[in-house]
């Protein structure tokens, strides 16, 4: 059986291959549903889950990617994207709640059992990756970002509003 | 909408508090406005739509009551200003391509399929600090779209926004 995919808010460029949802019609889902509430899937349906420039408009992040790791096999990949913080289309649209960096997922990794309660949903972080604007790309500071995990956290801290960014994406593996 | 104290001279103001100077009171978060449809030759959101629970449906509500041709004026700072963080009930951060999502053709060539609402840009002025006005910045940010462009994406946290002023018509 071919890998079963979800893609979440798939608008009007679903995923080849997958089943997309979406709150819309006038996109290409094939299952209309409000899943910022709930998914109409059983548990540990699917083998990967793709949210790409989804997660920065939902209301509440935790209880997505809670339902997102309910739907998913235990070691499926969730697939985020969104604009890095620092990038102008983190603030083109009027439906962008939140404003996110590198590091905005890393306590559903590896999380310290105290935070268990706010953040269920257990993931390990597989790839991080940051794409910055084009002009720094050719300086080779996306490949030193994306190289070193020392290096992309100096950068959060000190060079991203100067050096700015443009899309995070990441691959988190589903813990059950 | 959101008149406060000082209404703007002429208009019908509503604001959700009846310590203002509103002539309505009613809640933009909380459904309907009290107007029928196409009321308003002009209405004006002057730093409100920042503090909103969704631009979305807001918009859709100002559209709604607004005649076709009128005009809705929007004033908000841009996210790269410090009065975007300095109240604590600033839920949006926005810049000058924000309502974009409204205008035909707006998302990449295409309109947005999930509002109605649909309007054309009459102006989008965006005020900077002082220091880069004088130096010229914010003449070179208004007259040109090329650097707006650049401006948005490579410069604006070093020279920084303030204020957005926007005039949408109305397209119905």
């Amino acid at each position: 059986m071919p890998p079963l995919i979800l893609d979440v808010g798939c608008g009007r460029k679903k995923y080849p291959g997958s089943i997309g949802i979406d709150m819309s019609s006038a996109g290409e889902a094939d299952v209309l549903c409000d899943w910022e509430k709930t998914l109409p899937f059983r548990d540990s349906s699917f083998d990967q889950v793709r949210m790409i420039h989804i997660i920065e408009e939902v209301d509440n992040i935790f209880r997505v990617l809670a339902e997102a790791h309910r739907v998913s096999k235990p070691g499926a990949i969730v697939t985020i994207i969104t604009p890095h913080y620092t990038d102008h289309a983190s603030y083109c649209s009027p439906a962008h709640r939140w404003h996110l960096s590198s590091f905005s997922f890393w306590f559903f990794s590896d999380k310290p059992a105290e935070y268990d309660y706010y953040a269920p949903a257990n993931y390990k972080e597989r790839r991080v990756h940051v794409e910055t604007l084009r002009l720094w790309r050719t300086f080779g500071l996306e490949f030193m970002i994306n190289k070193f995990r020392w290096f992309r956290k100096f950068w959060e801290y000190y060079l991203s509003f100067i050096f700015r960014g443009k899309t995070v994406e990441w691959n988190l593996e589903v813990i059950k | 909408m959101g008149c406060g104290p000082k209404k703007y001279p002429g208009s019908i103001g509503l604001d959700m508090n009846a310590s203002t100077a509103a002539d309505v009171i009613a809640h933009l978060d909380k459904g309907a406005l009290p107007f029928r449809d196409s009321s308003f030759d002009h209405v004006r959101g002057e730093h409100v739509i920042e503090h909103v629970a969704d631009i979305i449906a807001t918009m859709e509500e100002f559209h709604r009551v607004t005649k076709p041709g009128g005009t809705i004026f929007i004033a908000t700072p841009h996210y790269t200003d410090y009065s975007s963080f300095r109240d604590p009930t600033h839920r949006w951060h926005l810049n000058t391509y924000s309502f974009l999502y409204f205008y035909p053709g707006g998302m990449h060539g295409r309109d947005m399929w999930y509002t109605k609402v649909r309007m054309l840009e009459k102006r989008n002025y965006v005020s900077l600090l002082r220091l880069w006005r004088a130096l010229g910045f914010e003449f070179l940010v208004n007259h040109s779209k090329m650097f707006r462009q650049f401006w948005e994406h490579y410069l604006s946290f070093l020279i920084r926004g303030k204020l957005m002023e926007f005039t949408f018509e109305v397209i119905k």
